[in-house]
């Protein structure tokens, strides 16, 4: 194999497939790596782990064909060390040899490494429209569960189809957010799909923060992966299997207390008060928030560090209380929303509470207090 | 023969190779910076340009110019040691860390002894290699200071030692495993050098060779007087001990248990996942129990399974809030049992819990309440745990009047009567 490509191109295609290579995160058992794949000009660069796939295509000027593996961080930081301008690589089974500038590196090609390869679903793709799933996407997976030791199935986001649309739910059982995307048909009717939450993370950082639907996103699944297509890049990812948790029982009929208040103004202080809590033994020092008429004190007590407290106005309607909240959560929850002026309804101190956007009816974020001795 | 030393093979290095599976068989060292610091671990593949801990890590880039320098990360080395004890004390509860990567075990009453301490040493190192992803070196013997040789004779060599010992029975240099018999000892012992004993620095050391004495084995042969008059009354008492292959000092557990476990071998391997589960459930009330008893309360569970095969599996699930009762514990059990694969009949099973922590601050600080049980939840919420929790230390209480058999849950009962 060997080609010669711009730097910035070639740096790009190997840190957005690296990102499925990712060294921590994979099987201790086979050493990660890149594969780099030549036929003409084309140049497919695919990094992958037992779950995720990510193949990225790129034009560069081909000498001659040929496929090989590299050590993900190591080409990485070895392209980005290079001066812009081009680069030159030429692999065998044994070694690749990178060069620019006067700089050549000989590297081994990882032993034992090997691409997982995922099913292709056969079946058509459908074409998605960016904008709105990016946002959905957005605000829908800060709630899936992160650490999988704990609850594999929700670590994913559940794509399921509505009467109407498309709704994303994720929880990781302290929060919930769910997003109908109405007139989106991703899926039949009455199906669903349980996709990472990981993988979404991915399409959202390559949709960016705000694509136009020049972006096209083409969905497609099987029984067992899903695949999207954004771009020149396609990300190939396994299914987790369920059950998801049944949400909709937990959804409260109804609140006795609601909260109106500026979005922005809840958010800043919210980052500020929250500052008292950082240096604490659990970083997670609840923020207790009482409501009253005017609106909302937000208060951070800690033994160790002092305290913070913070006055936001807003229009609260029913009966005094306070309710305390893993701050990071309820800040979530508080951005993901769109709409200027965001509602927080509130049944007790033990009792999910919920945001959504005044006059958003498409989006809510569950959220269950701390309790507080 | 009732004493190992297990030691982790280059553990700094091993654990920055774990957690960076692209640096495996790269020269590396965790250590200071190349301008200033030292060397604190040294893989094996960096041994062999003659890097050793404790060398300028100036001086072992000038050895390996291609040497991988890393920076020490001691938080994540903690949380490996601890993974560690906690594995260790499935053994047996009389374990001594002497150190992150190190530690003693007295293995007289562990669990399947039966089988040889040899054999019980192997068991060991393969379970911290497949529960940890790490090697380590195991060395047995009657008492400390063999144990300790012991494990070092087992070591990888990256190159020939100075003294190949002696009566090295059974496994090999390198092989990880060292068990000395008893009636080996002496001899293995006495091929050392005297530096390799505990007390006998370079200046010591020096001395003794000043008068002749070179091996342990000639340390033996130097009267108690002369060695007293040689080095003073405590230390030359302690060298005269220690070269007869008397060693005192015990097995001292820390103090603070990591974890409380519980594990039963069946008579006759057992097939139904159910009744599995449900003993899953009873040992968890009984790990319950003793953490009511020490005051504390787990936010880690893991089960252990040993099938008919002799393969043994764990899995561990850490939550975000303690785990107050037995039902709760047995239902994170019940949970894990079901999450490994499925195996020829299980021989052995266990139910640990970890992550203990004091009763009374688990209990003051605040909990993140879940969405699935919530607090009006009966049996899994808030509220119920605390009615649950009450209901549980008042079995406790009868049981530690009139006997374990007292009281037990009606699935215990049935179990047992349908057993009978």
């Amino acid at each position: 194999m060997k080609f010669r490509t711009e730097r910035d191109g070639l740096l790009e295609a190997l840190v957005t497939a690296g990102r499925a290579a990712g060294g921590r995160g994979a099987a201790a058992t086979t050493s990660p790596s890149i594969q780099l794949s030549l036929r003409g000009n084309q140049l497919e660069v695919t990094g992958s782990d037992p779950d995720l796939v990510v193949e990225v295509r790129t034009s560069v000027s081909g000498d001659a064909d040929g496929v090989t593996l590299v050590p993900p961080r190591l080409i990485v930081e070895i392209v980005r060390s290079f001066e812009p301008g081009t680069v030159s690589i030429v692999g065998d089974d044994d070694e690749v040899r990178i060069s620019s500038g006067r700089a050549e590196f000989a590297v081994r090609v990882p032993v034992g490494a090997e691409i997982t390869r995922l099913t292709s679903p056969d079946s058509d793709g459908i074409t998605l429209p960016s904008a709105p799933f990016a946002d959905g996407l957005r605000q829908v997976v800060r709630a899936a569960l992160t650490d999988d030791s704990r609850a594999p199935q929700l670590t994913g986001v559940l794509m399921v189809a509505t009467d109407t649309g498309l709704r994303l739910v994720a929880t990781d059982s302290y929060r919930l957010a769910f997003r109908d995307l109405e007139g989106l048909t991703a899926l039949p009717a009455g199906n669903q799909v349980l996709v990472p939450a990981r993988a979404l993370g991915e399409i959202q950082r390559l949709l960016g923060p705000s694509p136009d639907d020049s972006d096209t996103l083409v969905f497609r699944h099987s029984d067992l992966d899903a695949v999207f297509d954004v771009g020149a890049v396609r990300l190939t990812t396994r299914l987790l299997r369920g059950p998801f948790p049944d949400y909709q029982r937990l959804l409260p009929p109804g609140y006795p207390h609601a909260l109106h208040v500026a979005r922005d103004e809840l958010a800043s202080a919210l980052r500020r008060v929250r500052l008292m809590g950082r240096d604490a033994k659990d970083a997670a020092t609840p923020v207790r928030i009482t409501f009253g008429t005017d609106g909302a004190e937000l208060a951070v007590l800690t033994p160790e560090s002092g305290r913070a407290s913070e006055r936001v106005d807003g229009r609260f309607d029913g009966d005094e209380l306070t309710v305390a909240f893993n701050p990071g959560y309820l800040l979530d929850g508080v951005e993901a929303v769109r709409a200027d002026t965001l509602v927080l309804e509130v049944i007790d101190s033990t009792k999910p509470a919920t945001l959504r956007g005044d006059g958003e009816d498409d989006y809510r974020y569950l959220l269950m207090p701390v309790r507080v001795s | 023969m009732h004493l190992l030393h297990l030691d982790m093979d280059s553990f700094f290095a091993s654990v920055e190779v774990l957690d960076e599976p692209a640096l495996a068989g790269r020269p590396l060292v965790v250590g200071g910076s190349v301008e200033r610091g030292v060397v604190a671990s040294a893989s094996y593949e960096a041994r062999r340009y003659g890097i050793r801990s404790a060398m300028p890590t100036a001086e072992a880039r000038r050895r390996c110019p291609d040497l991988v320098v890393v920076r020490p990360r001691h938080a994540r080395y903690g949380e490996v040691s601890r993974q560690l004890l906690e594995l260790l004390e499935r053994v047996t509860p009389l374990v001594e860390p002497v150190a992150l990567d190190e530690a003693y075990l007295d293995v007289r009453g562990a669990r399947w002894c039966g089988d040889g301490v040899a054999s019980l040493a192997a068991q060991l190192r393969t379970e911290v290699r497949e529960e940890l992803g790490l090697a380590c070196s195991v060395g047995g013997g009657t008492t400390k200071l063999v144990a300790k040789l012991a494990s070092k004779a087992a070591k990888p060599r990256p190159s020939a030692p100075g003294v190949a010992p002696a009566g090295v029975p059974r496994q090999g240099p390198g092989s990880g495993v060292v068990v000395v018999a008893p009636e080996d000892e002496l001899a293995f012992l006495h091929a050392h050098r005297a530096r390799a004993l505990p007390g006998v620095g370079p200046r010591t050391a020096d001395k003794l060779r000043r008068y002749g004495v070179d091996s342990v084995g000639d340390l033996a042969l130097v009267e108690l007087g002369s060695l007293v008059r040689l080095l003073g009354r405590a230390h030359g008492t302690l060298l005269h001990d220690l070269a007869h292959g008397d060693d005192p000092r015990r097995v001292e557990p820390s103090r603070v248990a990591v974890s409380i476990g519980h594990e039963e071998t069946f008579a006759a391997d057992e097939r139904s996942r159910d009744r599995l589960a449900s003993l899953a459930r009873e040992m968890a009330e009984r790990v319950a129990s003793r953490c009511r008893g020490a005051g504390v309360a787990p936010r880690r569970v893991t089960v252990k399974v040993r099938f008919g095969d002799f393969t043994t599996r764990t899995r561990s699930r850490t939550l975000p809030a303690v785990l107050a009762t037995g039902q709760a514990l047995g239902a994170v059990a019940a949970d894990l049992l079901d999450e490994l694969p499925p195996g020829p009949g299980v021989r052995l099973l266990g139910v640990h819990a970890s992550l203990l922590v004091p009763r009374d601050e688990a209990a003051a600080g605040p909990e993140q309440l879940s969405l699935f049980a919530p607090p009006g939840d009966p049996e899994t919420g808030a509220d119920g745990t605390q009615r649950r929790e009450g209901v549980e230390a008042a079995a406790d209480a009868i049981r530690d009047r009139f006997g374990a058999a007292a009281i037990a849950s009606l699935a215990a009962t049935a179990r047992r009567a349908g057993a009978g």
